[in-house]
């Protein structure tokens, strides 16, 4: 350690038990001035009285603590500890006579220099060995200490008892810790092992540092403030066998870098939202980053404020719950996938049961989808008069293929061509040019024409009459109907399929603008289309348009619409989807099931999955073990008969036959029965039916 | 709308994170004070502490929890250079009257040097699998041979990022045709580095992970990064909080052929970019459908955003902190019209810009 007051003294410890000073003005080689090899084991710490210039402290693993008058050759006084060894001895800065001396036994004691005999007050500071401490510049009762159990602590001294008051708990064990100069809250800390990092810790914060010094490879031995007065350097040495000089704006603020807030996402779309309070309450500006204020380290105002800023802060923990309204809560998915029906009823019925379940949650797109299902793919059950009609025109209908029509569209235009051998070029020409610009032009066309079908013939004639002004608009119409159907996707995240199918004469005639259509209108409307040319179509004739339907819902992050379709539909789409996309959806809709607790549903759709890698989830890691009621001995898993006691296992204990189905039983005294049975018994008794005299519980 | 709850965190500290369990449930908070606080949400729909306490020695910077299969557990992650792995104890020793509940550490993983700055569980179907990042810049996986002991954890996986890691996110698809993928963001200042997020792809043939994909764009430190959860999806999407909010789309391009071992390839697509927080950007959040996309930044405000059906991205909501709206904001169901939208927009940009206005007046 330095002398104070003289620049060219200096003493050392030794392990060896030796206190040395040196001179450095000496002028011959030999720069040591007096050996005093008093203490026995290895001293830990030498410390020049602050006022007092020819007079040093030592303090030993030996457990003395000495005091030298460098005039002398041997020491003044002697201080026993009486406990194991010092690890640390400190002047104070307040009073004269007073140091501190702490020891590896938890203790710290406080001594007057002139009364060796006893210390003037003990306490316990730390668990472990308290390895330094550190008067306050300023505060001259204030005491910190720092300890193997990696905290440091702040104690004041002034009063009767050592009292503390701040704990900073570093992450390694403490072993050097220093007041920084000029700054009344802030200290600096390093460690002995682990960690190469020294800190600087505002106490009132004692959790995040406020500054890091980062730059040592190997662990620090010793730290110190290069000037008493000056609070921006910073010397360390460690056993990298480097020497830092520290600037203090070259520190690393790990505050800086520290996340101040925190967002999550809840299942049931509610928003949990912790933010720092300063970010909350200014109006929406960031503080100016302590960067800022770098560059002018003179302006102490200036830097205390961001000390200040630095030791008060909170956060502020909030929830936004989405109210009953709103969109993005999550009980439509649960209501839909409690009320869909996926097997049991037939087809026609299950899609019609869905769409109005979907209708009914305000979901009208995949209400639409499941009837377009329905259309699609169910038989025509009704009579088609108009067929006959129809398919004597349908004959020439590769003749008029010539442009890329669909065969079926194609058809109907023949339908209507006498009427509309004019408007038909019109149409040509628009939809040729649709397909260019869109590449969903081949639905396009197929979207129109499914329209126009849909009239009769008297409403054609009426339309090509009456209106053959408004039928110029009306032809125009593919063009327009692009935007408009990017219209309704965007507001119901429909798929193109319904908003294709939903576009009806009327709408794209006169009422563009209403482009919400029920979901009853196009059903009907279509459904008389079915009814025209569904004889003649192949049954998997929608199958690709149904595939994309599916993808569109699954990419759009509905997967319960793509995996319940998908179960509806069965045999009919299944092929089309290749097993590993459809194993991906059963597996997304299941766990999302799970995570409401659908167990029921989750279930369901396990069973009625057709993947292998799904319908396995429910058959694994399940195993019962049963043993015979009688015997109470394990039983085989075939049959009811207990192999060793030939007797019935399962019988009711009500009704005396065997159980083949539901078996509920009592866990105490293992009698039970059909449910039914048994939940009729509890009603009169509490006693077990077998008449075993166990008050039976039924979890 | 939303409906703002202030809950009394008593956090002594600043919160770093909150974390929703997998039913929505359990909310768990992390703070610098050095302690874990666990929220349940009554039949009432209040959020009760149930659990607080102290988990590491230094800033806590991230709590997850597992899937519900594993029991209650929770992961956390701290500035003390460890990640700790905790469990709840159902029994005679939860204090019932006072709903408290009890929870015991299992592990400890020391192998990082610097500080811990984030802890995910991979999904489900890859088992109980634990991935730590860290300062220094690598990523760790973890994995738990037996599912049932949660105190022996063995490291699986070293990656080395080259760059301090501030967060990771793992894909969450269950499908058999995406290999385990974890997304790695970096926090690290210097913008010359480009590339702050890294994508890790797991190769079944080396049985390693390796860089699959790196986002050269992204040159601003990166603070959060979330995949969307999947939900069928052929496609990955992934958020990312830097100085602005970037939503990314990952199409895997098929492969020629199977016998090729080298990583996934994909399309990276920037599908949306928003600086509307005009400042950093420190979380990203997804709702469970992945409709939704909130983040929140130094503005102190939440955002919402919402992509419709040509995965246009727009600002549905913003949130502040203290629960008021900061204009008409409403998220309202998918029959919001026209006219409405474009109005919501409007103003939308309007508080936007007023924002900008005041964050002008500071310097910095």
């Amino acid at each position: 350690m330095w002398h104070q007051a003289d620049d060219s003294l200096l003493a050392t410890a030794a392990t060896n038990g030796a206190v040395v000073t040196w001179n450095l003005s000496r002028p011959c080689r030999n720069k040591q001035e007096h050996l005093f090899a008093e203490h026995k084991r290895t001293v830990n710490k030498v410390c020049f009285h602050p006022s007092e210039a020819h007079m040093l402290l030592s303090g030993s693993q030996d457990g003395f603590m000495k005091y030298f008058d460098l005039r002398k050759k041997e020491s003044v006084s002697t201080f026993s500890g009486q406990s194991e060894s010092v690890r640390d001895v400190q002047f104070s800065t307040k009073d004269f006579f007073t140091f501190a001396a702490s020891f590896e036994n938890g203790n710290v004691q406080l001594w007057d220099i002139r009364r060796p005999d006893r210390y003037e007050r003990m306490f316990t500071a730390h668990t472990g060995p308290v390895f330094c401490c550190d008067w306050h510049p300023e505060d001259r009762g204030w005491l910190a200490t720092g300890g193997r159990d990696k905290m440091v602590k702040v104690w004041d001294m002034t009063t009767n008892r050592a009292k503390e008051i701040y704990c900073v708990q570093t992450i390694a064990s403490v072993a050097r810790v220093k007041w920084r100069p000029e700054r009344r809250w802030h200290l600096a800390t390093c460690s002995m092992m682990v960690d190469h990092n020294i800190y600087v810790w505002d106490v009132r914060r004692p959790y995040i540092p406020f500054a890091t010094f980062e730059e040592h490879k190997d662990v620090a031995t010793g730290i110190v403030w290069r000037n008493q007065h000056d609070p921006d350097v910073l010397l360390s040495g460690s056993k990298d066998s480097t020497l830092y000089q520290h600037m203090f704006n070259d520190a690393s603020r790990p505050e800086v870098r520290a996340n101040p807030e925190g967002l999550s996402f809840g299942l049931f779309g509610d928003l949990a939202f912790a933010a720092k309070e300063s970010l909350m309450a200014a109006e929406g500006g960031r503080k100016p980053c302590p960067g800022g204020d770098r560059r002018y380290p003179i302006f102490f105002f200036k830097k205390h404020d961001v000390m200040e800023r630095f030791a008060q802060v909170s956060s502020v923990l909030s929830v936004f719950e989405s109210d009953l309204d709103g969109g993005t809560r999550m009980d439509w998915f649960i209501e839909t996938a409690r009320r869909y029906q996926l097997s049991g009823r037939p087809f026609a019925e299950l899609c019609d049961h869905n769409a109005k379940v979907a209708k009914e949650l305000n979901r009208p797109q995949v209400s639409t989808t499941w009837t377009m299902l329905r259309i699609m793919y169910s038989d025509p059950g009704h009579p088609t008069p108009p067929a006959n009609h129809n398919m004597s025109k349908l004959g020439n209908m590769p003749l008029m293929n010539s442009f890329s029509l669909k065969d079926m569209s194609a058809a109907l235009n023949e339908r209507n061509k006498e009427n509309r051998q004019d408007n038909l070029h019109n149409l040509e020409t628009n939809l040729n040019n649709d397909e260019n610009e869109e590449t969903e032009g081949s639905d396009g066309q197929a979207e129109y024409l499914f329209g126009e079908a849909e009239l009769d013939d008297d409403d054609l004639y009426s339309i090509d009459h009456d209106n053959q002004a408004a039928e110029e608009t009306e032809f125009s119409l593919p063009q327009e109907a692009f935007p408009l159907r990017h219209e309704i996707v965007e507001h119901a995240t429909a798929p193109e399929l319904p908003a294709e199918k939903a576009e009806s004469p009327q709408a794209s005639g006169g009422e563009t603008e209403s482009v919400c259509l029920t979901p009853m209108e196009s059903f009907s409307l279509i459904s008389v289309s079915q009814l025209l040319f569904q004889p003649r179509l192949l049954p998997g004739f929608f199958n690709a348009i149904v595939k994309d339907t599916l993808a569109y819902y699954a990419e759009q992050g509905d997967v319960q619409m793509a995996v319940s379709a998908l179960i509806v539909l069965g045999e009919r789409i299944r092929k089309e989807i290749d097993e590993l996309t459809q194993e991906h959806w059963y597996m997304s809709y299941i766990d999302l099931l799970q995570r409401f607790e659908l167990w029921n549903v989750s279930n369901e759709v396990i069973k009625l999955s057709t993947c292998s890698a799904i319908t396995c989830l429910n058959q694994a890691s399940t195993t019962l073990h049963i043993n015979c009621s009688n015997c109470k001995r394990p039983m085989s898993n075939k049959g009811w008969i207990c192999d060793r006691c030939h007797q019935c296992a399962s019988v009711c204990a009500v009704c005396h036959h065997v159980v083949k189905g539901l078996f509920v039983w009592c866990q105490g005294c293992s009698h039970g029965g059909h449910l039914e049975h048994v939940m009729e018994w509890l009603k009169s008794s509490n006693h077990c039916p077998a008449g075993c005299g166990h008050l039976c519980e039924y979890a | 709308m939303f409906v703002a709850k202030t809950i009394a965190a008593d956090h002594k500290d600043l919160i770093h994170d909150v974390s929703y369990d997998f039913h929505g449930r359990r909310m768990a908070t992390c703070s610098s004070d050095q302690s874990v606080k666990v929220w349940d949400k009554s039949d009432s729909g209040e959020w009760h502490c149930t659990a607080s306490w102290k988990t590491h020695s230094g800033s806590v910077w991230r709590v997850t929890w597992a899937h519900p299969e594993f029991g209650q557990v929770l992961a956390s992650c701290s500035f003390d250079r460890t990640a700790a792995v905790w469990e709840e104890i159902v029994g005679e020793s939860n204090d019932k009257q006072r709903g408290l509940s009890h929870w015991i550490k299992r592990t400890t993983l020391v192998d990082s040097r610097t500080s811990v700055t984030d802890v995910k569980f991979a999904p489900k179907h890859m088992g109980l699998v634990l991935a730590t990042c860290s300062a220094d810049g690598v990523v760790r996986i973890y994995e738990a041979p037996d599912v049932m002991n949660l105190s022996q954890w063995s490291l699986q996986h070293e990656i080395s990022c080259k760059l301090s890691c501030s967060c990771i996110s793992w894909n969450p698809s269950s499908s058999r045709a995406h290999s385990p993928m974890i997304a790695v963001g970096s926090d690290d200042s210097n913008v010359t580095y480009t590339g702050k997020v890294q994508i890790y792809e797991y190769n079944e043939n080396t049985r390693k992970y390796a860089k699959a994909e790196t986002l050269m764009t992204v040159t601003d430190p990166v603070h959060d990064i979330a995949f969307a959860p999947n939900l069928g999806r052929s496609f990955h999407v992934l958020a990312i909080a830097t100085k602005d909010v970037r939503i990314f789309k990952l199409v895997p391009l098929r492969r020629e052929s199977s016998t090729s071992s080298g990583p996934t390839k994909f399309e990276v697509q920037l599908m949306a970019q928003f600086d509307s927080h005009n400042s950093q950007v420190w979380r990203v959040s997804w709702n469970i459908t992945s409709t939704l996309l909130a983040s929140s930044g130094d503005d102190g405000c939440v955002r919402l955003w919402k992509a419709n059906y040509m995965d246009n991205w727009k600002c549905t909501g913003i949130l502040r902190g203290d629960g008021s709206p900061v204009n008409g904001s409403s998220i309202s169901s998918a029959a919001l019209n026209a006219a409405a939208a474009s109005g919501a927009q409007n103003s939308t940009v309007g508080a936007a810009s007023a924002g900008r206005k005041k964050t002008q007046l500071m310097p910095g």
